[in-house]
């Protein structure tokens, strides 16, 4: 299944690309895989992507496998973070896979939480807010 | 546990969740949440939803529900109180 059209952003900046489980309206928890370049713009000096991506990839995996709201439109934003917590930083390209879980629900604002892995490694894990809709 | 004793908890659930920097006494019991009065959006919503499951047991079952309870502290116990009883 290819991200568009539940994703606002564009290659750099869409950092997911294949849902790895089943996904749509009634999506509890999923797994989509992910690779964060943001072509240079995001990567720091010594060649790894800043923390704030991880939560952003997160974000994007959590409204790709959930798949919109046809009264709030099919697009969605990152709209907070909770005790997101970074233990690697992982190399810009790196193969990586973002799990995710819905855990609370209010009209077009949902909470998951989730993790960042990379093979066995967890690199970041921690809890999203997305607001479905484009404002 | 009576209105009077109930709204206090209301107010401290409110700001402890929301991490507002307020005396929660100085939240009016009529006074609206959302837009005008506190200025709490969507966002705020859920934690309140999450709040009220975690701290009094309570669903708020969808989003029409939610914008009547969640309309002023008033509005927050007495959807409590009917919660409570039924």
């Amino acid at each position: 299944m290819l991200p568009a059209p539940e994703l606002p952003h564009s290659y750099p900046f869409r950092f997911v690309d294949t849902v790895l489980s089943p996904a749509g309206a009634d999506f509890r928890q999923g797994t989509v895989s992910a690779r964060l370049t943001a072509n240079g713009r995001a990567v720091m000096g010594d060649g790894r992507v800043a923390g704030t991506l991880l939560a952003e990839a997160l974000a994007q995996a959590a409204l790709l496998l959930q798949g919109g709201d046809p009264d709030a439109g099919r697009r969605g934003f990152l709209a907070g973070i909770e005790g997101f917590e970074v233990t690697r930083l992982p190399e810009a390209g790196e193969s990586l896979q973002v799990d995710v879980r819905l855990t609370a629900r209010f009209g077009p604002v949902i909470k998951f939480e989730g993790e960042v892995r990379s093979g066995s490694d967890t690199v970041a894990r921690g809890s999203i807010l997305v607001r479905q809709g484009s404002s | 546990m009576t209105h009077e004793n109930l709204a206090p908890r209301v107010k401290e659930l409110i700001v402890r969740r929301l991490k507002l920097d307020i005396d929660p006494t100085t939240i009016q019991n009529d006074a609206p949440l959302f837009g005008e009065g506190l200025g709490l959006d969507s966002i705020d919503a859920l934690e309140l939803v999450l709040g009220l499951e975690q701290e009094f047991g309570i669903k708020v079952e969808d989003e029409e529900v939610g914008v009547k309870a969640f309309a002023s502290v008033d509005a927050l116990v007495d959807f409590i109180e009917q919660k409570k009883i039924a």
